[in-house]
């Protein structure tokens, strides 16, 4: 099985988000792919559009300024449930940090962490989990 | 003059022992006496006392008993026991129990009081010092670990990105994107290579050795403007420095270096693409007291809210064109080594001004 969904983005490094995209697309995983420097403008898109939005895969960046991929999470929450079942979302980050990395496996919305720089093999190997 | 002095609280049931200890030490302490054990206990709540003399034979309470009471509420007053005459079990209570520093026989001799009240003020001084310190630490360790947290991630992103760009490299076969892959490590490199010198100048600025010299702004301006030559955004944007200096002005080169270099950094690299003009007007104005540096730009300004932010380590306005956020710190921390003051006064769209204001060092020794 092969999975192909839509991707949703997050990062405030420009280098990143083009790396991702290319790599998504190329792998053939991505239907889409959308990307956003900032995590205010992702939740704002995904609040105006909730009805209209296609299942899609967040990949969120943990330390971007502004807000950041904790504070996604919990604008997030707060969404309606019909909203959030359409959505899965991994933290991709560069961090090493327990603190994070607990933080992340005790949220209940993030299924995981994943390092950067993204393997698509594994972010493949954990999205067919899910949809088992 | 008064702040200084050791204070003293002595209780005593006779009152004329009271009268005649503030007689002889009134002039060097400030002393507080009190015949009441309770009265005591008021005084040392609503007073800084650094030392406290008890006389051991009292009607409500002994000396000792006292002590003990207070012992565990005012662990930091030193306190001296007093006794007409030598009892080994109150003796022993009054270390046990009481934790007193000294005893001193009746009749007191003035020397001997002198010295145990002197030595047990030091001991109290020592102990405020070495929380102070404590303090110090805890807060420098805080620091350090949002310090250690922050740049690791500094560190690592751009390795990362670097990593990322060779790995879709390597299975794009299309040989045309390669430049433009490389391109991008390039960047990259550049921006890792931009934090590496930033901690290094914060290091230099935290900790190193200050250096006075005599400061030539237009020759420290010069310099300046070579190292920044280079940067992409350099060409595009037309620089006025106006520097008027007359007067000899001391001040430590390294540290107005890193100010000069990150103000005019910053109001080259943001500036307002839309803009035909993108111009940076610097003016130094040094007399032999002060210097006064304006870096003025028409860039694209700062909103309030970040312009409250963007001293503080690792804030970052702006996700497009911010660095790590450490610049404006590191400039805060040089002005506050050097005793100025900076100011910002911004306008979204129309540009931002950064004031700084610094005295000559040889002004601060009289």
């Amino acid at each position: 099985m092969k999975i192909a969904t839509h991707f949703i983005l997050i990062d405030d490094s420009s280098f990143d988000l083009f790396i991702y995209e290319k790599l998504l697309l190329k792998s053939g995983m991505a239907l889409s792919v959308q990307k956003y420097f900032s995590a205010k403008e992702a939740f704002n898109w995904i609040k105006n559009n909730a009805e209209n939005m296609p299942e899609s895969v967040i990949l969120l960046d943990l330390q971007m300024p502004d807000m950041n991929g904790f504070e996604f999470v919990d604008e997030y929450s707060g969404l309606p449930a019909e909203t959030k079942e359409k959505i899965d979302i991994f933290m991709l980050s560069s961090t090493i940090d327990n603190r994070d990395i607990e933080r992340v496996k005790s949220n209940p919305y993030i299924l995981d962490l994943l390092s950067k720089p993204l393997d698509i093999e594994m972010l493949h190997t954990n999205l067919l989990r899910l949809k088992k | 003059m008064n702040e200084h002095k050791i204070k003293l609280l002595y209780i005593d049931d006779e009152e004329h022992n009271l009268h005649s200890f503030k007689a002889t030490f009134r002039k060097q302490y400030e002393i507080y006496t009190t015949v009441s054990v309770i009265e005591a206990e008021q005084l040392l709540d609503t007073h800084v006392i650094h030392v406290v003399l008890a006389d051991q034979r009292m009607p409500v309470m002994t000396g000792v008993q006292f002590f003990e009471k207070i012992r565990d509420k005012f662990p930091d007053v030193i306190r001296i026991l007093i006794t007409g005459h030598t009892d080994i079990s109150a003796a022993i209570d009054a270390i046990n129990k009481g934790e007193v520093f000294r005893f001193i026989d009746k009749p007191w001799d003035y020397k001997y009081v002198q010295n145990a009240i002197t030595h047990g003020y030091e001991i109290y001084r020592t102990k405020e010092e070495l929380r102070q310190r404590n303090i110090e630490l805890e807060k420098a360790n805080e620091e350090l670990d949002k310090f250690v947290y922050s740049a690791s991630h500094d560190l690592r992103a751009p390795l990362m990105s670097i990593l990322g760009i060779v790995n879709l490299a390597l299975i794009d076969d299309d040989l045309s994107s390669q430049n433009e892959y490389l391109e991008l490590i390039r960047q990259s490199v550049k921006k890792l290579d931009t934090f590496v010198i930033n901690i290094i100048d914060y290091y230099k600025n935290a900790r190193g050795v200050p250096v006075i010299s005599e400061i030539h702004f237009d020759e420290l301006v010069t310099d300046v403007l070579a190292t920044i030559q280079y940067l992409p955004e350099r060409e595009k944007v037309v620089i006025n420095t106006h520097i008027e200096q007359d007067k000899v002005f001391y001040s430590d080169a390294m540290k107005l270096r890193i100010i000069f270099n990150n103000l005019i950094n910053n109001a080259i690299k943001f500036q307002d693409d839309k803009k035909a003009d993108k111009k940076v007007n610097l003016t130094v104005t040094c007399t032999a007291q002060q210097v006064q540096i304006k870096i003025e730009d028409n860039g694209i300004g700062i909103s309030e809210d970040d312009r409250i932010n963007i001293f503080k380590m690792f804030y970052r306005a702006g996700a497009i064109k911010s660095g790590s956020g450490i610049g404006l710190y590191i400039v805060q921390e040089a002005v506050n080594k050097l005793g100025g003051e900076i100011d910002t006064t911004s306008v979204i769209g129309k540009g931002s001004i950064f004031n700084v204001l610094i005295p000559s060092i040889n002004n601060a020794q009289p």
